[in-house]
């Protein structure tokens, strides 16, 4: 299979997510579509790896696997605390900072 | 793990395999993707992320890279996946606000951007990077005439014993300090999650409500111990008999309470101690 495919593949669900992050307003969702954006990255290291014979690619995606991991430990607990500080999940609800 | 050795090592010898398992996994991925993001209830968000994940722990097994898969499935549809669920249950399911409710111009916008975007990345990948030797580069090695391959994991894997081996090696002598950093990172991200999970206000709290409830109980307490004095006084009946105790009279009522041999039958749950309650009005002896 040639490494295109997958860049191709990557490539689209990347801006999958990407839609996702500016369409959505509810805070869960957003943090889902930057994991799939994430994915879709990780795959391309993987056919890179593949394609050049190199154990360092699919080293990248196991250290992207567990900062994914961290971020999304701390980022849930940041959305539970918004939640219950505002009420709502909404990104775009009034803020405190208000002008 | 007999038949993901052996899916692999049909897609090493770069069979028919390692396509189907491509096409089948890839248009699944995508459009699992792409339902995440249209989907009305988050629920059903959070899972559609999960047959995402699992395509793309195919797709990994696909590449030969088959510890990533088992990673890809333990860590992320395994623990993250439940994570998100566990707040969305928290946090309740009912609040989902979607897509573009109000607002056309965003949405028209957001899909503008992504499908601009996913034009520049095609255009730029160009067709060409649908052959087989596109990507190679300088490191393509001349195959029998027809078709070029590159030196890939195909050959690497082909020294060592596999993958796994491979990823280990090269994780444990080229990259210790990072992974090293990483166990930190988890360790750090952890203390994060718990100072960040913990309830900060001090308005509520379990030792203040049952403090208040003592209080009150003490405070109705004394008030009707207060009222018994009263009558007591008014008409100069024994407190005792006020109280409806069927017990032997007592000759002095101001001690009741302490364990007095002739006060066996004495009901002291209708009475508090009056050492509690020293303070009380009814206190007669101080």
């Amino acid at each position: 299979m040639p490494i295109g495919y997958y860049f191709v593949i990557a490539a689209l669900m990347f801006c999958t997510g990407l839609t996702g992050v500016l369409l959505r307003r509810n805070a869960i969702v957003l943090f889902m579509c930057v994991e799939l954006m994430l994915n879709s990255v990780n795959l391309t290291f993987a056919a890179a790896a593949r394609q050049w014979g190199g154990a360092d690619g699919q080293v990248f995606v196991f250290f992207v696997i567990v900062v994914a991991a961290a971020e999304v430990v701390v980022g849930l607990a940041l959305i539970v605390n918004m939640f219950f500080r505002r009420g709502t999940l909404d990104v775009d609800a009034p803020q405190l900072l208000r002008g | 793990m007999q038949l993901l050795a052996q899916v692999t090592s049909d897609a090493a010898t770069g069979g028919g395999a390692e396509v189907i398992l491509f096409w089948v996994f890839a248009s699944i991925a995508l459009g699992s993707g792409i339902a995440m993001v249209t989907m009305r209830n988050i629920v059903h968000a959070a899972l559609m992320l999960v047959l995402n994940l699992l395509c793309i722990a195919g797709l990994y097994l696909g590449l030969q890279s088959s510890f990533l898969s088992i990673v890809q499935v333990i860590v992320y549809a395994g623990a993250i996946v439940v994570l998100f669920l566990f707040v969305i249950m928290l946090l309740g399911v009912s609040r989902d606000d979607l897509l573009g409710t109000k607002n056309t111009t965003r949405t028209v916008g957001a899909v503008l951007v992504g499908v601009l975007l996913a034009g520049g990345l095609l255009a730029v990948l160009g067709a060409d990077s649908l052959t087989d030797a596109s990507a190679c580069g300088s490191l393509a090695v001349e195959g029998d005439g027809t078709e070029l391959s590159c030196i890939g994991l195909d050959e690497q894997i082909a020294g060592e014993s596999d993958s796994v081996t491979l990823v280990g090696e090269r994780l444990f002598t080229r990259w210790t300090y990072a992974f090293e950093l990483s166990a930190l990172l988890l360790v750090v991200a952890t203390l994060g999650a718990l100072v960040l999970g913990r309830r900060k206000d001090p308005a509520i709290s379990d030792e203040d409500v049952v403090d208040h409830e003592a209080e009150r109980a003490l405070a109705e307490i004394t008030a009707s111990r207060a009222a018994a004095t009263a009558a007591v006084v008014a008409e100069g009946t024994p407190l005792d008999e006020m109280l409806g105790d069927d017990s032997t009279p007592v000759e002095d009522h101001h001690h009741d309470g302490y364990g007095h041999g002739d006060h066996t039958g004495h009901d002291h749950s209708l009475l508090p101690d009056p050492g509690q309650s020293a303070d009380s009005p009814t206190d007669e002896d101080s």
